[in-house]
């Protein structure tokens, strides 16, 4: 056996049991270490205060008028502004250079704390009444999840919560302009295709963007 | 050659050199160059076109109603992102990993930190005084009446401050990535919460800070009296109380100082929080009156006095005088109460001029609202005294002026007539005829019986029970009202006034029956 031969055998093999799960411990190694880089746990927390604060707001508020759908409009920019923060690396160029694995990583993460900000949200709103239901609930989180990569691409990822953020203080005096702009998403009704598109483009490309190119390494 | 003969080059001009400023100037210099705020300033000048001059500038050019957005639409979205954006600069040290670093310097942690919360607040302040300048000068130049409102953006200009403040000291204590956005969602959460406990009519919510002149709409008050300056100090006092609170505190830690400064910094905190205490305390005993929310411990006596003008005057039958300020709108009211007064003008009684008034009279109603009364005859000669304010003027939004003359005409016409024959003054503005059909004492059946039947000659009422056949069913009183003004309104004209002219006196004293109206 050659040397040569040696190296092909190693290539094709399978690998052995044992070697596969050491490939999925460290998969799921490198998972956590990503997510502990990314405080991803203090983000589910956030997400935890923003769904009780929901459940709490919407206990409290009137079922019609302009703060039932001010206060969960803004409880959900808040969420989606926390994931956002999320994307930023602490390492920066060195980890843009060696991890291979990040647009995956990044990609997973962002799906998952999105999908965990809706989940948190649905469960606060449920048995309460949402102005606009679960439907309205994810298109405007989604919406703003989106503005939050996107910005988070320009700006940095700690200084993603600007595009929510701001687009929210857009959003407030519309919604008691009653603006038709499918653009301004919160402020039109849940079953509003144009609104839905639009916030749906918002959210693949902030998602697109981020999972490519990452949160911009550059505010510190 | 040797060196000593070589030609000397000629000396470069002296480079002017930097003008040396105090330690305090520099370091000022260094935290404006070295913040975020220029970085912001796009968004905040994109923010302040949606939010404050794009809707100033669909509403008619009144000093009141544009001085009211810059402290509450501005602020509304001003203020989260200012105070996101100073966590983040009050964060800068331990996010950089430089904290003990700085805190070895000869400088007072604490002035270091008090520069970098002056640099955020000077830019903040830049941009916000910037737009309402912008927003000013446009609208002197489209001939504003009066002058503009200082109150609110010193109001606005201290809600900038504290805002900065609060974040700042928030991302100083709480260094982390989610400071920022955490700092901006709470203030979003606590203008919306204390906008919520103002609308369940807790009295102390009149403190908020996007608060001016509590439920009166913003053309209602700052024209014909002076802008009541009662709650603005009240909001001053908190918000310059919670930002010296706040900035305090950051003086408190052992780290910040020596011990006078920081006893220094305790006596600031202490004095902020009783500020800000005083000034909630004082909120709490406001209450609305007819030019604004009074602060009884504040108030001062001389600022009722109304602000003197020249009125403009239309030329028809019953003058028509408006304050110079709504001299625009004089086409629009002649044309919806002049055929109104034209045919009433020789009755007995009848006003010999129309007055613009600010308000004739005012009541808080539940959730934060707030009633109006309608046009009041009263004095010698009588003169009839008119309100404009709530109306959707002209201009605004997108009205256009036919809905205006519209709406004035269904809205204050019916008033009117049922004032000169002497119905209760109580019917609330905007209620029409309805409201005057719904006044259930059966002595008044007479006056709303002519009332409702003049509303029907002069088209001053949207097609209602007056176009309808009797229904079965109604009541008796209802039926003889409506029988009655369906009978006056058939009259022909010349018989109808002579009736009014002989009887009008009689009317007004509740001494003529349904019955006997022709």
């Amino acid at each position: 056996m050659t040397a040569a031969q040696v190296g092909n055998k190693a290539r094709h093999a399978d690998p052995a049991p044992w070697q596969k799960t050491g490939y999925w411990l460290a998969g799921l190694r490198l998972a956590r270490l990503y997510a502990a880089s990314r405080r991803a746990a203090t983000c589910l927390l956030v997400l935890v205060a923003c769904a009780i604060a929901l459940r709490t707001a919407l206990h409290w508020l009137p079922r019609g008028g302009v703060y039932a759908e001010q206060i969960p409009i803004t409880i959900e920019a808040g969420a989606a502004a926390v994931i956002g923060v999320t994307t930023g690396s602490p390492f920066g160029d060195p980890e843009r250079a060696t991890g291979r694995w990040l647009p995956y990583l990044r990609l997973v993460a962002a799906m998952a704390l999105a999908g965990a900000a809706f989940g948190a949200l649905a469960a606060g709103s449920a048995s309460q009444h949402l102005d606009g239901g679960t439907l309205s609930l994810l298109r405007d989180l989604a919406g703003f999840t989106g503005l939050a990569f996107l910005t988070g691409a320009v700006l940095g990822g700690a200084l993603a919560w600007i595009g929510p953020l701001g687009y929210l203080a857009i959003t407030l005096p519309a919604l008691a302009g009653h603006w038709t702009t499918p653009w301004l998403w919160p402020a039109r009704p849940p079953h509003d295709r144009g609104a839905a598109i639009c916030a749906g483009l918002v959210f693949t490309a902030g998602l697109a963007v981020v999972t490519v190119r990452g949160a911009r390494a550059w505010f510190r | 050659m040797t060196t000593a003969t070589a030609p000397v080059a000629p000396a470069a001009p002296a480079r002017p050199r930097r003008v040396a400023l105090p330690g305090p100037a520099r370091l000022l210099r260094l935290e404006l160059r070295r913040n975020i705020m220029p970085w912001l300033l796009p968004l905040l000048a994109v923010l302040f076109w949606f939010v404050t001059y794009r809707p100033a500038m669909a509403n008619p050019p009144f000093w009141n109603v544009r001085s009211a957005i810059v402290q509450s639409h501005t602020m509304l979205a001003f203020a989260p992102l200012l105070a996101g954006a100073a966590a983040w600069a009050g964060s800068r040290d331990r996010r950089r990993g430089v904290a003990d670093l700085v805190d070895m310097t000869a400088l007072p942690r604490w002035a270091g930190q008090l520069a970098a919360w002056a640099a955020t607040t000077c830019w903040a302040e830049a941009i916000y005084l910037a737009g309402v300048a912008v927003l000013y000068v446009v609208t002197a130049h489209q001939g504003a009446w009066g002058g503009p409102l200082w109150w609110p953006v010193a109001v606005g200009a201290a809600f900038v401050a504290a805002s900065c403040a609060l974040g700042f000291t928030a991302g100083s204590l709480l260094p982390s990535r989610f400071t920022a956005p955490v700092a901006a969602f709470v203030m979003f959460l606590a203008l919306a919460g204390c906008a919520f406990a103002l609308q369940a009519n807790v009295t102390y919510a009149q403190i908020w800070p996007l608060n001016v002149q509590g439920a009166l709409p913003s053309d209602s008050y700052g024209i014909f009296y002076p802008y009541l300056p009662d709650l603005p100090i009240t909001q001053l006092m908190f918000l310059a109380g919670l930002a010296a609170a706040a900035l305090g505190g950051l003086g408190l830690p052992t780290a910040a100082g020596g011990r006078w400064l920081r006893r220094a910094a305790a006596a600031v905190t202490a004095a902020g929080l009783a500020a800000a205490g005083t000034g909630v305390v004082l909120a709490g005993t406001a209450r609305l009156e007819a030019h604004g929310i009074v602060v009884p411990a504040l108030h001062d006596a001389a600022s009722g006095r109304p602000t003197p003008y020249t009125p403009v005057c239309s030329h028809t039958a019953v003058p028509i005088c408006l304050q110079p300020a709504y001299r625009a709108l004089l086409p629009d009211v002649t044309a919806a109460l002049g055929p109104v007064l034209s045919q009433v003008a020789d009755l007995p009684g009848m006003p010999a001029r129309v007055t613009q008034v600010a308000v004739t009279s005012v009541h808080a109603e539940p959730s934060n609202g707030i009633g109006f009364g309608g046009p009041v005859i009263s004095g010698h000669p009588p003169v009839l005294y008119l309100p404009l304010a709530g109306l959707t003027l002209p201009g605004e939004g997108n009205t256009p002026a036919t809905q205006f003359i519209a709406g004035l005409r269904q809205q204050d016409g019916p008033s009117i007539l049922s004032v000169l024959v002497g119905l209760p003054g109580q019917i609330p503005a905007q209620s029409g005829l309805g409201g005057i059909n719904s006044i259930p004492n059966p002595r008044h059946f007479a006056q709303v019986a002519v009332v409702d039947g003049m509303v029907r000659v002069l088209g001053l009422g949207q097609p209602g029970p007056l176009s309808t056949p009797i229904q079965h069913g109604t009541s008796s009183g209802e039926q003889q009202v409506l029988a009655a003004a369906q009978r006056f309104a058939a009259l022909p004209a010349a018989t109808r006034h002579a009736w009014l002219v002989t009887h009008l006196a009689a009317l007004r004293a509740d001494r003529i029956s349904v019955s006997e109206i022709p």
